[in-house]
Parts: structure tokens; sequence; C-alpha cells
């Protein structure tokens, strides 16, 4: 994995997750966030960010850190 | 098995024009329009009874009960204009001979069309027509199909008395100006329906008749030649032609054709329907097709005349090979081909895994193709790394009309919008990308519908001659989200919306949240305007113009989907929809202009990593047991990866292969030097494709591909009607593209065997439901179908959720606007905007390979002149254009289009390097790339940019490394053609 690509991903995260802030406290978005990778995210990005997130897990935002943790038991690998 | 036309083993038979038997119904000229009255009326014709719509011209009712009276102004695409009297009739109880076409039928009306004094007065009339007429009929570009000759020979034209010695216009000069037509005045007899043709079915009021009586004659805008003049040479007026006067050069050149097959056009997302009309195995020229439910008979200057790539000597004609992008192209068999590209497939995924390679599908393509493609990657790659080109253009359509209509297609047929009173166009120029579209937008447009257009541009459908000047609202470049919620809260806060039809249809808890979002003040016009940069009176106005309509339509196009919050805006526009009742209805409706011939198509044949086919999700276990059990392998549950993220994957090294089928992403994705990049990693690159692409200059197999007029198939235009193609010539190659991808599958080891795409198109049926009703027999039987067509809608679907929503109730969805990151700043102060031109068409592989590229050799920057002041600049100066990402030179042309601040170009000359400025920005929730917001600088150079010197020499490199291929495989070609 790059790092342009893991700065893609984290970009993308972030403006999926400043996208839908409008669904209410921190739980809502999340959801929402990490049901959008759920379903649009392909299965090696999503381990990318999965891998970052436990690596180096104070480098992701608030939010960005709750989405992750959200998607990790959906994942099939 | 069905049968189909395939001029390879059928010949043509005389009298049948395609293979529809109704086809040749269209090719009667009725005389006048159809009347839409539906109070009914019984007339006699010579005897004949016929009962016809209140309002139908005598000459109409006469020609519906089997009696052509003779005509020559008259046409049934024109109001009727009763200059010439040909069809002058007797009508019992009436004095004199009126004109049949300007006579409404009435009740028990007893007409005669042959007396002993009509032929008279109709032979005296066609004496004067003759006596100023060339008599050169037999090497005349018009015989065997000339409407005076056949008039003269209907009405026994016998002698001109008159000579011909008098004054006439035998000598006026011929004005050879338009590459595709010529104007030959000599042959004209002023009936008008040239100019006509201009008026009423293109809109562009670019001809008239200057002088009178003997003096009269058509004259191109101030009497200038054809090609200066304001004609957007759309051939309405060489259709409309009753004589040789504008004829087409291809007839000229090579003579009339003698058959002709029906045809879906493969340029933009309207789909015209096309007569090839043939010689041979040779397209003599493309004539619009009247029973096209797009287009009615109408074209326009690519789709009308832009065929001539199909035969250029820049074609693949054979597969080519090589190991590395640094040695010459090999040409070799279709097996060795084959053989080659499967061993590479197989053994990168035996080294790098299973989803280290994948394809791309195109808009271009065929819907079986499309098909066929997804299907390849999924059942013989064993993943979902698919994607297509519409992920760089309406991706967030898909995303946001599903989210909120719970269908990812656009709600109406084009006809809707003659029923429409307010018509908004956000981020789209029909009258360029989809022109014919636009004629129809602009017709409406003259009987008084309003307009709203709200584009950084002024698009020249704000001003459509004889008709009220649209209400043109400049927003910056990415306040798309910040107007739309704008409109919306006037329309929440000033009681506008359709209160019955949101209680009805639309989630009550979903629309109670939306409404409390949107009434906030600071989506206000006047909090926005800062913003948007918009006057907060002009959007008032604009919501008010559109809510208070009994029927408002959208449109919209790329300016909506191309920015970060793409689907946002696609969302809030259905928002506007739902809150004022404009769905489900003829003259409403949310629609999307797809670019290209087939986005809507690839989009429903599964092309994009996280659905099937019918936007069936991967991860939905009994979708994809149904899959399974027809293709009989797994299906992977987990979506792959989308294009950005393929080049994202392949500069880090684990995606290693891409199959791409007439797709050329080194030209038309953003950041340039990023695919380029990507396209450099990959072990092996596939590309199929009609010409060296900019693309395939970085493959290591070269498939030929073939052109729209070389295979069977459907395309589905933007209003979901799906409409055959149909093959009038042989693939160059040999092989059809859904051939080719079979034949790879197959080397895959992944057995696919269809005998026919009717074949393809049935399993499409059975496996998606809102195609389950379709077929090539009915195709065959209806002309075209919109989907979805199932046992619920056996026919098809004009207009959708008449009834209810896919999802049930309508949602509307929180659109909060967020700010693109990519903004004007002190070091890239200007915003950059892209689009297109009538001209051309996409990345220009096919158009420039012709003669419109007369219209257009090259790509220019437009710019304010505020802003050309400031820098010094004047039209034609080389101006350096940098962004954050690249730099490119293009020459300046100053335009008042744009407000101050927004600079403007096209993309369809790959040396113009637009892309390499273009960033990687994407939309939110789809990574449709930002295409239509760049912050740059410009300033005045004097030399190209270092991308664009490397492209020149990397372009020369890959020409070098072809052409001893090229002069293989002309050899060989000229071998089969002795």
């Amino acid at each position: 994995m790059s790092d342009q690509q893991l700065n893609n991903l984290i970009k993308m995260l972030d403006q999926i997750i400043a996208n839908n802030l409008h669904h209410g406290d921190d739980e809502k978005v999340t959801d929402v966030a990490a049901d959008h990778l759920q379903k649009f995210w392909a299965r090696s990005m999503k381990q990318q960010i999965i891998a970052y997130a436990n690596q180096r897990p104070d480098e992701l935002s608030i939010l960005a850190k709750l989405t992750v943790d959200k998607l990790e038991p959906a994942v099939e690998v | 098995m069905l049968h189909y036309y395939d001029p390879s083993t059928q010949s043509y038979e005389p009298g049948k024009s395609g293979l529809n038997p109704d086809f040749d119904s269209f090719s009667r000229d009725l005389g006048t329009p159809p009347s839409l009255s539906e109070e009914l009326v019984s007339i006699s014709v010579d005897g004949r009874d016929i009962t016809v719509p209140e309002g139908t011209s005598v000459l109409r009712a006469a020609a519906l009960a089997g009696i052509n009276i003779p005509k020559l102004c008259a046409s049934d695409n024109l109001e009727a204009f009763g200059s010439c009297r040909l069809c002058a009739v007797e009508i019992e109880g009436r004095r004199g001979y009126p004109a049949s076409c300007t006579t409404p039928v009435a009740e028990g009306m007893a007409v005669t069309t042959q007396t002993g004094k009509l032929a008279k007065l109709r032979r005296n009339i066609m004496e004067l027509y003759i006596s100023d007429h060339p008599l050169d009929c037999l090497t005349c570009p018009a015989n065997g199909n000339c409407e005076l000759q056949d008039v003269a020979g209907v009405v026994g034209l016998r002698e001109v008395r008159y000579g011909f010695d008098g004054e006439n216009h035998l000598d006026a000069e011929t004005d050879n100006s338009n590459p595709y037509f010529s104007f030959d005045p000599s042959k004209c007899i002023v009936c008008s329906r040239c100019v006509r043709a201009c008026d009423e079915v293109q809109g562009t009021f670019a001809l008239t008749i200057e002088g009178r009586g003997f003096d009269s004659k058509v004259v191109a805008s101030q009497n200038d030649p054809f090609m200066d003049s304001e004609c957007v040479s759309c051939g309405a007026c060489v259709q409309a032609c009753p004589t040789s006067t504008l004829m087409e050069k291809s007839v000229i050149e090579e003579g009339q054709p003698e058959h002709s097959i029906v045809t879906t056009c493969a340029y933009c997302g309207v789909g015209c329907s096309f007569k090839a009309e043939m010689k041979g195995d040779q397209v003599v020229r493309m004539v619009p097709y009247k029973g096209g439910e797009a287009n009615h008979g109408h074209s326009c200057v690519k789709g009308r005349f832009a065929f001539g790539y199909a035969t250029h000597d820049d074609r693949i004609r054979e597969p080519m090979i090589r190991d590395s992008i640094n040695d010459p192209w090999k040409v070799v068999s279709w097996d060795e081909a084959l053989a080659f590209s499967a061993k590479k497939l197989k053994g990168i995924q035996a080294e790098y895994g299973r989803e280290s390679i994948g394809g791309i599908t195109s808009s271009r393509c065929t819907n079986e193709e499309t098909y066929l493609v997804q299907k390849l990657v999924r059942a013989a790659f064993g993943n979902n790394n698919t994607d297509t080109c519409a992920r760089v253009c309406h991706s967030p359509t898909g995303y946001g009309l599903k989210t909120t209509l719970g269908e990812s297609a656009g709600t109406q047929t084009f006809d809707s919008v003659m029923k429409a009173d307010t018509i908004m166009v956000i981020g789209a120029n029909p009258t360029d990308a989809h022109p014919v579209f636009g004629s129809l937008m602009r017709k409406r447009l003259r009987q008084g519908a309003k307009l709203i257009v709200i584009d950084p541009r002024r698009i020249d459908l704000v001003h459509t001659p004889n008709a009220e000047e649209g209400l043109h609202l400049p927003l910056r470049p990415g306040t798309n989200v910040a107007i739309v919620n704008a409109l919306a809260h006037v329309i929440v806060t000033e009681g506008l919306e359709d209160q019955a039809f949101i209680n009805s249809r639309c989630d009550t808890e979903a629309y109670n949240t939306w409404r409390r979002f949107i009434a906030e003040e600071r989506n206000s016009p006047e909090a926005t305007e800062s913003v948007t940069g918009v006057a907060a009176d002009k959007v008032r106005e604009a919501a008010r113009m559109y809510a208070q309509a009994d029927n408002g339509a959208i449109y919209y196009g790329l300016g909506v989907t191309e920015h970060s919050q793409g689907s946002t805006m696609v969302m809030g526009i259905a928002n506007l929809a739902l809150a004022t009742g404009n769905i489900g209805k003829e003259g409403g409706g949310v629609n999307p202009l797809r670019g290209q011939n087939n986005v809507q198509g690839s989009c429903d044949m599964g092309s994009f990593p996280h659905e099937l086919p019918g936007y069936q999700h991967v991860n939905d276990q009994a979708v994809r047991e149904r899959f399974e059990a027809v293709w009989g392998v797994p299906i992977d549950n987990e979506p792959g990866l989308r294009i950005p993220n393929m080049f994202d994957a392949a500069i880090a090294g684990s995606f290693k292969a891409l199959y791409v089928q007439g797709e050329d992403i080194a030209q038309s994705d953003p950041n340039t030097q990023h695919v380029e990049a990507a396209l450099k990693a990959l072990d092996c690159l596939i590309v199929q494709d009609i010409f060296l692409n900019e693309t395939a200059k970085f493959a290591h197999v070269l498939l030929p591909g073939s052109t729209f007029l070389e295979k069977n198939g459907t395309f589905t235009n933007a209003e979901r009607r799906i409409n055959r193609v149909r093959k009038v010539m042989e693939p160059v190659a040999g092989m059809e593209d859904w051939e080719v991808t079979m034949a790879l599958s197959n080397a895959l080891g992944y057995p696919m065997h269809y005998n026919h795409p009717s074949e393809i198109m049935d399993e499409i049926a059975s496996l998606t439901p809102t195609f389950t009703g379709v077929n090539y027999d009915k195709l065959e039987q209806l002309g075209s179908i919109q989907w979805p067509c199932n046992d619920e809608y056996p026919d098809g679907t004009p207009t959708m959720h008449t009834v209810d929503f896919p999802i049930g109730k309508g949602r509307f969805a929180v659109t909060e606007y967020l700010a693109s990151e990519e903004r004007a700043s002190r070091r890239f102060p200007l915003l950059l905007t892209t689009g297109r031109i009538l001209s051309q068409y996409n990345v220009g592989a096919q158009t420039r390979r012709t003669s419109n590229s007369d219209w257009h050799e090259e790509d220019v920057l437009e710019l304010h002149p505020s802003d050309a002041e400031l820098r010094g600049v004047k039209d034609g100066d080389w101006l350096g254009i940098s962004s954050r990402v690249g730099h490119t030179v293009l020459r300046a042309k100053l335009s008042t289009r744009m407000l101050p601040g927004v600079v403007y170009t096209t993309f369809h000359h790959p040396g113009s390097g637009a892309n390499v400025v273009t960033t990687d920005n994407s939309d939110w929730a789809t990574n449709c790339p930002e295409y239509k917001v760049t912050a740059v600088q410009v300033e005045k150079v004097s030399q190209p940019s270092d991308w664009q010197r490397d492209f020149v020499d990397f372009d020369k490199r890959q020409q070098a490394l072809l052409k001893p291929a090229m002069s293989k495989q002309e050899n060989s070609h000229a071998t089969t053609l002795k």
C-alpha cells in the first residue's frame, strides 16, 4: 500500500463522514458511514483502512476511527 | 433461434428498407403534422370515408385514406405553408381550389382530389417551376430520389411553353463551404422547406428567404457561406429539400443509396434512430429515421454526418501484442492474441492474487457487450473489479436517484418536455451536447414554456430565437448544493409545496426532517447569495417559476454530477421535484441528460463494482444465488475496485492487469499524469478499441473493436429507451465486440457461448427484474422499449413513478452544503470548468477523424475579458494554465459567457491536456471526479507545457511502434479486397 493510496482512502472516509454529519450524533453518523463503506468499498480498501486504524489509531479522526471500528467485523477476508 | 438481418448471409430484399415491416410506414410523408385533438371528424376523399382528429389537414386526411395529393412545399414535420398550390383540391359546397395542406377537415366534408381543372392547374404550376429549373435530371445527384421530378411525373407535365431563354437562376453559384452538403441555388424552387426546417425542427433560424418575387432566394444568415453562417449543420434542411439544392456530398460523389437499415446513433445519450442508407456494404448517408421515438426524424451534425471514422485508415484491423510498451506491435491471429492475453491474466492472478486484475466497460458499447464484460470480470476473473466510464460522469445520478426515488434512471420520455410549463436546466448544455433534444426543448420554449438555466456559463439555450429570454442563474462553480437548497427553501417557506403529493407519496419522517433543515434561514437565497454569487431575488423568482408551474421539469447534466457533492446535488434536485409534486406525470420529472450513447445501459448492465445487472447489490445473497445458478460459478460478495481505486492500486503495485473495452481512460479521466503512472505500472493492459487511442499507447494487447455500424445489439438512451443497433457492414477484424469478450472468456477457461446478441439479452432479461419482458422479438415489434418492461409493464414504462416508487415512498434527503476543497486562492485565483462542444464528441476519437474538426480544430480556453485584461491577454494568445496537479497550454478565447473568475475549456483533443490540470478530487459517495471545479492560474506563455512536449514525443514513439504493424495490416487488407 502506498502513502498516496492510504491518503486517498483517509480523504474519502473523511469526506463520507463530513457529508453525513446531518444524521445526528456520532453513533448515527458512523453507522451511516460504515454502511456506506460496506456497500461501496472494495475488500482490499476496507482491509487497508482497518489495518491503518489498528496500527495508528490516533491518526484518524475520532469519527473516522469509530466508523472503521464498526466496519471490522463485517469484512470477509 | 431467432433470425436477424446479417449482411453476410442475407441479401437485400428490394422494397424492404430494414427489418421491421412497419419501418416502411414511416417513409411516407403525410404532408402535414398530426393533430393532437381528441375530437374526431369524418370526411370523404374521392368517395373514401376517413375519420381523423379535428384539426387534421385535408392533405393529411387524404394521405391517411391512401390518396396522395401532389405537393412540394408540404412535409409532415413542418407546419403547413400553402405556397406551392400543387395540393389544391375541390371541396363540395366551397368555391375555388383551396390548398389541402392549409385546409382543416370539417365534419361531412366531401373532397375531390382529381378533376380535369385540378390537373390543368397543377400542370401549369409545375410548368412555371420547371421553366426555371435545370433539365439535367440524368446527371443530377437527386436523380432517383427527387420530389420535383416525381411530381412532374405525377401531374403529367409534357411541355414548358415558356421556353428556357427567359430570366432565370440557372447560373446561380453553388456554395460548397460546408464539408458535408452543398447548396446549389440553381436547383432551388423556393418552397421554404429548408427555412422552415431550420426554424421549426432545429430552432436555429439560420436560413431566410431574401428578396421578393422572382428575386426570392434562400440565404444563410446575412447571405453568408453556410460554413460562416449560424448554420449548425444538423441536416434538417438537406432532409427537407425536395430537389438537389441541398444535397449530401456523399450522395453527389457516390450516387443514390440502394437499400437501408435502421439503427441507433452511437454518439450522445439522445439515441437517435437513423436509416443507414447503403450501397452494398458502404454507408452513403445516415438519414434520421422518422419512426425513431427519441428523435422523430431529426439529427445533429455528429449523427447525421460524422460517420466516416468507421472506414478511416487509422482503424485497427488485426489483433496485436507486445511484451513492453517500448516494443513494436506485432500483428498476430485472434487465437494468438487471446492466448497471450489469457496467459498474462492467469499468470498475474497466480502471482498477485485473484483481485489483482479487472475490467472497464464502456458507455459507447452495447448493452450486450457491457453485460459480457462485467460477466467476464465477475465469473472468469473471479472478482468484482469491474467499472464503467459512467463512473466519471453519471455515477452520482445512480446514487442520488436510487436514494430518493428508488431507481437509478431519469423519469420521463424526451417528448414529455412538450408538456412542461417551466423547464429548469442545471449544469447541462443541451443544444451542444444533446442537440436533438435541445431542439425539442427550444420548440417547447417557442410555444411559451419558461426557462431557468443554472450554470456558470451563459449557454445558448438561454437565448432561444422567438422565445422569451431564459432566467439565467450564473452560479460560482462548486456551489450547486447551496443554490438547490436556496430554491427548496423558497418553495418551503413561501408555501409552494404540493402537500397532497407529499402526504400521499412521500415518507413522512424523511420529509419532516428535510423540511426542518431546508427551512433554516442559512439555506435562504439571501444567506447563500455570497456563496453562490447569484442575487437572492433571482433565486426566489426561479423557485416560484418552477414551483408554480403546472408542470415543472428538471434536466441536468455533468455540471451537476462532476462535483465533490455530485450525489448530494442529485438528491437536492429530486427533493425539488418531490416537494412540488413534479414526479409521475408528463411534463415534469427529473431527467439526467446522459453524455454518451449508452451511459444508462452500461449502468443498467451491472458495470459498477458493487452492483450486478439491474442495480442488484453483490452482497445480496438471494441475488447472487440467481446469477450463480445461471453463470455456474460463485460470485464474490464484496464490491470491487472503482476506476480511481484501480489507478491507486496499480501505482501501489497490487493491481497489475486491466481489460478496457471501448474507453479511453488516459484522455478522459482526471489528473492525466496520475492515470499515466497507473497505466505504466500495469504488467498487462488489454485494450479493445477501434483506434490506437491514448490508453492503447500504454497497452500490451490491442484487440480490434467494431463500430456501431459493424455489430448487433442494443443501446439504452437517457430516457431508458432500449433501441436496436443493427449491423450494416461486417466488422473490420471479423469479430463484433461481444464475440471478442466471449472468445477471451473461453481462452481463460470460463465458457461463454452465444450465437447472437439476442441470446445475451435473453440472459439479461432472465436475471434483471426491470428487463424481464425485453427480448429482440418485442423490440422488432415495438421499435423500442423503455424499461421497466416486465409483467407489470409489458410494453415498457414511458413515465416512471406514476403510482408509487420502487422504495415505496419518495424519500427526501437532507442536503447539507459543503464547500469543495478545491477553492480559488491567491496562487490559483480562477476556477476552471470543462465541457463539450457541438461538433466534437467526448475524447474526439471518432469526430476528430471526420470533417467535424472543421468547426473545432483545437480546444481553447475561454476567459472573461476582465480576467484577460488583468493579465494582458488577447484573443489567440497562448496561455499557460496551472493547477496544483499540472500545467498545460491552450490558446485564449475571450468570452463573456462566464462570470469573471471562471474559465472554461473542452477536452476533445488529447494534446490539449485539459485533464492534466483537473484534479483527483471526487464525489464523496461515488468517486465521480470533480471535473467542473479546478482552481487555476493562467498566464501568457510562448511554448507548450512540459507535459505537452512529452505527449508529442510519446505519441510519435507509439505511432512509430505501430507503423510496421499498420503497414502489414494494410497489405493484408488490400489482399483481402483483391
